[in-house]
């Protein structure tokens, strides 16, 4: 008798679970020529499902008030057991989120799975970046540092530019005419909880349009046929693929190694890399620090304020830019997605990046 | 000797045996550092003597204290004679309350009733409340 045989057997009766298995493991047959770059989705799943475990064990020491913030961030560190590897694993997985977003995002625009029928995917996909983003700005507020506290400053200011409302915008973002308690309570409120609950539903979203639709061919090879947008719903079906399991999971849980090799790897031996001098200070609302950033990855959009020479121009292009972006799938209506014949489109790519590295750059060294 | 080269059958299967076992270990050593993260964090002080100053426990009177992190109280039922005992009541923890006129504990909970010796006198307490040693230090008592 085989226990592990007999609860399935137990569920199967109820639920009818080894259909739905086949369906989904097995007799799910993915393309043939499929590749790495695919198992990005379940890096960020993966990555998501520990940023969701090391926030909840911070929450268990970490105090919201700015009185305590900072001290309870440094007794997280110094004090408690395995403290620092968990705050760690906290700070470098949220930096490594966004590389392996940015990734995935390249990697659909390439080969353009963005393309109809997968419209909805794209722009929830997008949304789901677009959240990251905030996750990390509020989430930069909590520690209650220098770094913290004027960082904080200078992204919600920017808001400031929009005519008329700009001013009234700041302070309702802030909750006051300046960062405060009430920004912390509000930016508290939205990382650990309203953030979370809007990630998690659109992931759902997200991965349920990928399930339905089908997972796009890589458009390479000689095989490649372009397919005409189905007049009505269609899933791609793959006769000849390969089955998503083992095959595709066994690829999927190597990436998910590597990517967390990648993260202890980078905890370990580069745990600064990403808090700088400034973040070990306390908050001190009367001595802003010089030469204050913003992270990284929104370092872009902080040099392009700068080069324009009016701060609401700036920041209409960067809402344009986003917004052309996101709808991108309804701009871009040609069904052939491979690179080769798209030269068009693989010059602005190419473009975009080199844009989105050279304003990096300038802004870091500015 | 010549070995066929593996069929990607037997390629997954190893490649699934070292994502397991590495898989395995990680969370063996993620882990532990879950359950010291998780653990009470030792502040020190867990065997430390408490010092109370003799004026705060008047005759017939009672102080209540922390020690080793838990309420306790000291008594002097006579002029320089001094008691100190757990405050934790041995039935299911509240903590007892002095009562000063019939000079005995209460527990407020289910009634519980104690001696100043720590005796129980009534009630569903089981045992006697636990008794630390007082050493008398000058102005001080030198609880533990
Ligand atoms: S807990 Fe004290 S009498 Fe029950």
């Amino acid at each position: 008798m085989n226990p592990a045989k007999e609860a399935i057997d137990w569920l199967d009766r109820r639920l009818g679970v080894r259909e739905l298995m086949h369906k989904n493991l097995g007799g799910y047959l993915l393309p043939r020529n499929i590749n790495i770059w695919y198992t990005l989705g379940a890096v960020l799943l993966a990555m998501f499902g520990l940023q969701f475990l090391t926030g909840t064990l911070l929450l268990v020491y970490y105090v919201p008030d700015t009185e305590k913030a900072f001290t309870s961030v440094t007794m997280i560190m110094n004090e408690i057991p395995y403290g620092w590897l968990i705050r760690y694993l906290h700070v470098v997985g949220s930096n490594l989120i966004i590389v392996f977003m940015l990734a995935h995002m390249l990697s659909v625009l390439f080969m353009g799975s963005y393309k109809r029928p997968r419209e909805l995917t794209w722009i929830s996909g997008f949304i789901l970046f677009n959240l990251g983003l905030v996750f990390c700005l509020t989430g930069y507020l909590l520690p209650w540092s220098q770094l913290s506290f004027w960082a904080t400053t200078v992204a919600t200011d920017a808001a400031g530019a929009i005519p008329i409302i700009g001013d009234q915008l700041v302070a309702f973002m802030r909750g006051g005419p300046t960062v405060n308690e009430a920004t912390l309570g509000r930016f508290f409120a939205l990382h650990v909880m309203g953030l979370p609950l809007a990630f998690l539903a659109l992931v759902g979203f997200h991965l349920f349009c990928v399930r339905r639709v089908g997972i796009s061919k890589p458009p390479f090879g000689d095989d490649y046929r372009t397919t005409d947008m189905p007049l009505s719903f269609h899933h791609e079906e793959h006769h000849d693929g390969v089955p998503f399991h083992p095959n595709y999971t066994i690829k999927d849980t190597a990436m998910v190694f590597f990517a967390l090799a990648l993260l202890v790897a980078i905890t370990f031996f580069a745990p600064g890399l990403f808090i700088p001098p400034d973040a070990l200070e306390p908050a001190d609302p009367f001595f802003t620090p010089p030469n204050i950033k913003p992270e990284w990855y929104f370092l872009w959009a902080y040099q392009a304020l700068k080069i324009f020479p009016n701060e609401l121009l700036g920041l209409a292009s960067q809402g344009v830019a986003m917004g052309f972006l996101a709808m991108l799938p309804f701009f871009d209506r040609g069904l052939e997605r491979r690179p080769a014949h798209r030269p068009l489109f693989v010059t602005l790519y190419l473009l975009g990046i080199l844009v989105f590295v050279g304003l990096s750059l300038w802004g870091h060294y500015s | 000797m010549s070995e066929a080269p593996a069929s990607p059958n037997e390629r997954r299967t190893f490649l699934g045996i070292i994502l397991a076992a590495i898989g395995a270990f990680a969370a063996g050593a993620f882990g532990w550092s879950l359950f010291r993260f998780l653990s009470p964090v030792d502040r020190g002080g867990e065997d430390n003597q408490v010092r109370v100053t003799r004026d705060l426990v008047a005759i017939g009177g009672a102080h209540f204290f922390a020690f080793q992190g838990r309420p306790a109280v000291v008594l002097q039922p006579r002029a320089g004679e001094f008691v100190a005992l757990s405050a934790v009541c041995t039935h299911l923890g509240c903590i007892v309350k002095w009562i000063d006129e019939s000079q005995e504990f209460l527990c407020p909970c289910h009634a519980g009733r104690f001696a100043p010796s720590g005796q129980v006198l009534g009630g569903p307490p089981p045992r006697a409340l636990d008794t630390y040693p007082v050493i008398l230090d000058g102005d001080d008592i030198l609880i533990g």
